[in-house]
């Protein structure tokens, strides 16, 4: 006989899971109760959010399932910000909650919510457990659903009663799914047409997103885009899917990302995109979105086609199924010769970023940051200003190497989420880049870190503003700065000490010089190489913006690349 | 007004999870019926809905773990647009149909 509790960490076992991210509570003490012996190890941190974050910070550079563990009522609410983020990004995630006791159920008990009724528009599957022979079932096709298709979150809540109670236990079980006609994959038909319109193409380009990561087909996809040779560029969640020295890559597209790309995407006349949601943060205006382009739309989830603008030919599968089919097609023709649109649109009066830009002291920063990170680090970027100048700065091909909550935008993603992948990644370089408001978000697992030992390099872009929102206000608002002012902020380098984290300032002076002085690349060099958690605080001038920046509402050909003269 | 047919296993939040997928685009259930089909549940739907809409929500509701089948039933009017219960829908009759 087994309790409830015995069996959930065993069934979990049975998925793999070595480690789950958790804070405990009433209801779920029995599981908390079970953990040791079980072979599973619990990571506390000191707040819900922060566990989330941290299993799907496992997630997103494993791509194994993350487990999350919190009491009922606040404990699972406070997981809901995470759990809607990994619905977004596609993160692969369990979260398990304790429930009140099944009699209580429906009483508004003492930390009683309908957690199952608060997250069932934003997972992929849920479950309130009401036997306990139902567990070992229930845990099975959680994950099953939690890893399958375009992943997900996944909750399951299990009444505290369940976790006490008693049964015999002959193992776990294996989850077989009914067969949809949802399911079915793109048949060859596709290759011939797209074969057929890139012959008569003049311009075509290739747009990565998130997909080609968690399809597994990051070689099928460099070995196709070196067939295509056209101008390619991917979405936040894309950065380091291509090769950044690949002659036809142009960088990130989108709301913020390089001039080239984005003209490039509006000139278009065959897009022909690889797993990428297109969003309105990709796609801009969408009635004037790739306006003279056919789109090709490989994407394994169905409902993610025509959101935002009807594809032409949707290819729905596996990247990894219906990439080889597109190439083994493709080697069969002769393509024109794209090396003039090539040359225009990879060319380097577009290729040049931000001319202005270049010269900020907080992108030579990340530049300097970034140029001396060990081979194969994985950089983690929160939500703001300091997000968008990294994703446009990073520069490596390390496929799960540039984690950060794009689809949300959930601020205080970043410190947690790195927790989560120093441990899955013990022996690798991860940098945590902050701004000063998604760091205060939850800065408490500074406490984590610091428990663990984590050697996370943590960097605060710190410019005393909620910087993004302080530029909308900049150019769209009248510099009306309503409530964005952080200049109140505590002393960064004193909080870190509090929790025993060496931590040093770093201010915009130090890269005005350039190359940067000695002193200056060693002390970077010095933290980055550290085998103890560190923070850095850059001092960032408070109205730096991000450009280039599109407009809400404006075509991506219509972007800024400075502040309006007038404005 | 369009009718909509969706097949379903009768499992936890099934059916929550397809009325979702309208009411999170703020679209009116002007009818909802769901009944016992064969082996499994059917749930009706009358919904005043643009293509683009159609086809998102033939998409969202395929992607739900316990979806089997959605079709679409013929274009209506007047009769679906008036409150609950549906006038003229025979209701007992498509349930016998279902349950024989």
């Amino acid at each position: 006989m087994l309790k409830g509790a015995d069996i959930v960490l065993k069934c979990l076992r049975a998925e793999g899971v070595e480690l789950v991210f958790g804070y405990p509570g009433g209801a779920i003490m029995p599981l908390y109760d079970a953990l040791e012996g079980s072979g599973v190890r619990h990571i506390l941190t000191r707040h819900e959010q922060g566990a989330v974050f941290a299993a799907e910070g496992y997630a997103r550079v494993t791509g194994e399932v993350g487990v999350a563990m919190a009491t009922s009522g606040p404990g699972a609410t406070n997981l809901v910000t995470g759990i809607a983020d990994a619905k977004m990004d596609s993160v692969p995630l369990v979260c398990i909650t304790g429930q009140v006791r099944s009699a209580l159920i429906g009483t508004d008990a003492f930390q009683e919510t309908d957690v199952f009724g608060v997250t069932l528009s934003l997972t992929k599957w849920s479950r309130l457990v009401r036997t306990i022979e139902e567990i070992p079932e229930v845990i099975a096709e959680g994950f099953y659903w939690a890893r399958s298709g375009r992943p997900g979150p996944v909750v399951i809540d299990i009444p505290t009663d369940l976790l006490k109670a008693k049964k015999e236990f002959s193992g776990p079980v294996k989850f077989t799914p009914h067969a949809r006609p949802a399911d079915a994959k793109a048949d060859g038909g596709f290759t011939d047409t797209i074969v057929a319109w890139l012959l008569k193409s003049a311009k075509p380009v290739a747009l990565v997103g998130a997909g080609a990561k968690l399809s597994g087909a990051i070689s099928e996809l460099r070995r196709l885009l070196d067939d295509l040779n056209v101008p390619t560029f991917a979405t936040v969640h894309g950065l380091g899917a291509v090769p950044p020295q690949s002659p036809y890559y142009l960088g990130m597209v989108g709301m913020h990302g390089t001039r080239a790309a984005n003209m490039a995407l509006h000139e278009t006349d065959l897009l022909l995109v690889f797993g990428a949601r297109l969003d309105d943060r990709v796609t801009g205006d969408p009635t004037r979105f790739a306006p003279y382009a056919k789109i090709v739309h490989f994407e394994i989830d169905p409902a993610q086609l025509d959101r935002v603008r009807p594809c032409d030919l949707p290819v729905i599968g596996n990247l990894a199924d219906t990439i080889p089919a597109f190439q083994a097609e493709l080697r069969r023709h002769t393509l024109p010769d794209f090396s003039e649109w090539r040359a225009v649109a990879c060319g380097a009066e577009r290729a040049e970023l931000d001319p202005r830009g270049l010269a900020q002291p907080t992108i030579r920063f990340l530049d300097e940051l970034f140029s001396r990170l060990p081979q194969d680090s994985v950089v983690l970027a929160d939500v703001g200003q300091h997000q968008m100048w990294a994703a446009q700065r990073y520069r490596s091909s390390t496929p799960r190497g540039f984690i950060t909550s794009g689809g949300l935008g959930a601020m205080g993603f970043a410190l947690p989420a790195a927790v989560g992948v120093q441990l899955a990644r013990p022996d690798t370089c991860v940098l945590c880049v902050s701004g000063d408001g998604g760091f205060q978000m939850n800065i408490q697992e500074l406490a984590t870190v610091h428990r663990l030992g984590l050697p996370v390099k943590m960097v605060i872009i710190d410019n005393k503003y909620l910087g993004m929102v302080r530029q909308w206000q900049q150019l769209f608002y009248q510099r009306n700065y309503a409530e964005t002012d952080l200049s109140d902020n505590p002393d960064f380098v004193e909080i870190a000490k509090a929790y025993k984290i060496h931590s040093f300032r770093l201010n915009e002076d130090a890269m005005r010089e350039f190359p940067v002085s000695s002193e200056t690349g060693d002390q970077i060099d010095r933290f980055l190489r550290s085998p103890e958690p560190e923070l850095l605080v850059f001092d960032c001038a408070p109205e730096a913006n991000v450009f280039p920046m599109v407009p809400a509402g404006a075509a991506l050909s219509e972007m800024l690349l400075e502040e309006e003269p007038s404005q | 007004m369009q009718t909509f047919h969706i097949r379903y296993r009768n499992t936890q939040g099934t059916l929550m999870r397809i009325l979702n997928a309208a009411s999170r685009r703020a679209l009116d259930l002007p009818l909802v019926q769901a009944e016992p089909a064969e082996h499994d549940h059917q749930v009706t739907l009358a919904l005043d809905v643009n293509q683009k809409q159609v086809g998102q929500l033939y998409r969202e509701w395929y992607g739900i773990a316990d979806v089997i089948k959605v079709s679409a039933g013929g274009a209506h009017a007047a009769e679906w647009a008036t409150p609950h219960p549906p006038v003229g829908v025979p209701v007992e009759e498509s349930r016998a149909a279902a349950r024989a």
